[in-house]
């Protein structure tokens, strides 16, 4: 027993246990299977835009192609103007996460070491409208943009969306950690509000930044019910995501599977990228603000 | 400091949110502007929840966003505990890799999911049912036939969202004491009696948290049916959110569109209060 208690982890190829047993190998067959599961629908994404457009069609239907082929990205941009799409993207998704890091530093900020009346009523209220499906307030938003005449526009997609109530929750959660004794001090040094919060308070909540700047990025590149409202018709500001649904129309019925896969690898690639990077960031702000919540 | 915040979430969620319970009393097409809404009393409603093709629509998208909601949140919530002791256990390397596998599902656009899912449900080119094949069952219509399609699509939403329900579960099970589990083992209890009598008590915040966040993003589903099923086949994946979209900006209904809107977020607010009110009286027992 006492040299059973005192055994640690030691890390082995597979098994931590010195001899497993046969459980440790079920378990280990079943995390396979899960992590074949998982990655399955995206592997035949990428075989299958590589494949010829009969290799797409063959029953029953073949994995790997023969001879894999780049052509059908080749293609991709005969049909769609992938440059122009992926560019309205990467603007959407970066001016809007701009937008939601300085507005949710700045209320997170203010409900975290600000006392004023109120505070907490209004901090519900915001948290609230996390809530809310976006369905919900959709049509009156719609004619909204249309009015001040931003429909069809990137802005009109953009505008409604530069503060949100997840990025102003995870800021305050993370801020409220930041010690008042700092920011005390540099009140009596004399700096501005906006001068302790992006000088000294915010490089203490980078990792909750960060976190919060992959979340935005990663949703408003992904994005797709909004802007084919408010862009509807006007095809040199789709973004990627609704380019994509004109590749699935494009000749309906004729062999174009592996140019519609070809689009779809390169609307993944973005966002996925940056999460194989950053990973470790989201975990981590979904464990302190998931469980808390 | 609250200023643009407060402004822009006031501006573009709290207003529209009131617009809409305005505008479902109203009748109005959304190709003109508010001030031309004419006050109908609770019209739109009687004709959403009527006997014409209006109400059967609406009835119909109602039934189905249900259907949809609960299955999803009845294939969620144990698949993620179960990923979750994977993803958590310790004794076979891999845990975190599994997770960072399962997570990057999650970061696909639905658009791309719904695109890739429709050919692998593809009857005959598709590789699910020729794997269905390999293990002796006959080939299924998925996306096809009005008795599958609707769970087709739940599938294709867990497969893309439980990931994050399953990091959520792995936060909630890192909270547990360990202390519990060497008091229980030498107690005697065995893994199943100290799943039900430990893991699973002190999972039920975060269960509930997930069911919440599980309902609220299943009444979201859009793409799959805006791009494949386009509501079919014979209305069987007509969903609410759909279906509002049809109807308010497409036909440009917008009071119609608005009471459906309204009638949604309350179904919202009712299921999500039964809930607390179900997991409290838990509580007291």
């Amino acid at each position: 027993m006492s040299a059973a208690s005192e055994w640690r982890p030691r890390r082995g190829l597979l098994f931590y246990r010195p001899r497993p047993g046969i459980g440790d190998y079920m378990v280990a067959v079943l995390m396979l299977v899960v992590a074949v599961a998982s990655a399955f629908p995206l592997v035949w994404m990428v075989l299958s835009s590589l494949k010829t457009p009969a290799e797409t069609m063959q029953v029953p239907p073949v994995w790997l192609p023969a001879s894999p082929s780049l052509e059908a990205f080749e293609k991709v941009s005969g049909v769609i103007n992938v440059g122009r799409s992926m560019l309205n993207s990467a603007v959407i998704a970066t001016i809007t996460t701009t937008g939601i890091i300085v507005t949710s530093l700045m209320a997170g900020y203010a409900f975290a070491k600000h006392r004023f009346r109120g505070r907490n009523a209004l901090f519900a209220l915001m948290i609230a409208t996390m809530f809310l499906p976006p369905i919900v307030t959709l049509i009156p938003l719609y004619r909204m943009i249309g009015t001040i005449g931003l429909d069809g526009n990137l802005a009109g997609v953009i505008l409604p969306n530069l503060a949100n109530a997840f990025g102003i929750f995870l800021m305050r959660q993370f801020i409220s950690g930041v010690p008042d004794d700092l920011i005390d001090a540099a009140r009596m040094d004399g700096a501005s509000e906006m001068r302790i919060l992006f000088v000294i308070v915010a490089p203490l909540v980078t990792p909750a930044v960060a976190a919060l700047a992959l979340f935005a990025f990663v949703y408003h590149w992904n994005s797709y019910l909004w802007p084919l409202t408010v862009l509807q018709g006007n095809a040199d500001q789709y973004p990627i995501v609704i380019s994509l649904s004109r590749l699935l129309s494009y000749n309906r019925g004729a062999m174009n599977t592996n140019l519609v896969m070809a689009g779809a690898t390169l609307a993944v690639l973005p966002p996925l990228v940056l999460f194989v990077f950053l990973q470790r960031f989201f975990v981590d702000s979904i464990v302190s603000s998931g469980v808390k919540g | 400091m609250l200023t643009p915040a407060v402004s822009l979430i006031g501006a573009f969620i709290v207003v529209p949110m009131v617009l809409t319970v305005w505008l479902s009393l109203q009748d109005w097409s959304t190709q003109t502007g508010f001030q031309t809404a004419k006050f109908v009393g609770f019209d739109n409603f009687r004709e959403i929840f009527g006997a014409t093709s209006v109400g059967r629509d609406f009835k119909g998208a109602l039934v189905n966003t249900a259907l949809y909601t609960l299955m999803s949140v009845a294939l969620i919530l144990p698949v993620s505990v179960g990923l979750g002791l994977l993803v958590y256990q310790r004794n076979v390397a891999g845990g975190n890799a599994l997770r960072t596998i399962l997570f990057s599902t999650y970061m696909v656009p639905m658009i791309a999911v719904a695109l890739v899912w429709s050919k692998l449900y593809s009857p005959s080119e598709g590789p699910i049912n020729q794997m269905l094949g390999w293990l002796g069952v006959g080939p299924q219509p998925w996306l096809s036939s009005p008795s599958t399609a609707l769970v087709s699509i739940v599938f294709l939403n867990v497969w893309q969202q439980v990931g994050y329900f399953t990091v959520l579960v792995v936060a909630g099970l890192t909270q547990i004491p360990t202390s519990l589990y060497e008091a229980a083992t030498i107690d005697g209890a065995n893994g199943r009696q100290q799943f039900t009598a430990i893991t699973l008590p002190l999972l039920k915040r975060t269960l509930l948290f997930s069911a919440v966040i599980a309902i609220i993003n299943a009444v979201q589903v859009f793409e799959p049916v805006a791009l494949i099923t386009q509501g079919g086949p014979v209305g069987s994946t007509n969903v609410l959110t759909y279906h509002i979209r049809r109807v308010g900006i497409e036909r440009a209904q917008g009071g119609l569109g608005s009471a459906m809107a309204v009638t949604l977020m309350l179904s919202l607010i009712v299921v999500i209060f039964a809930l607390f009110a179900f997991a409290r009286k838990g509580d007291d027992e």
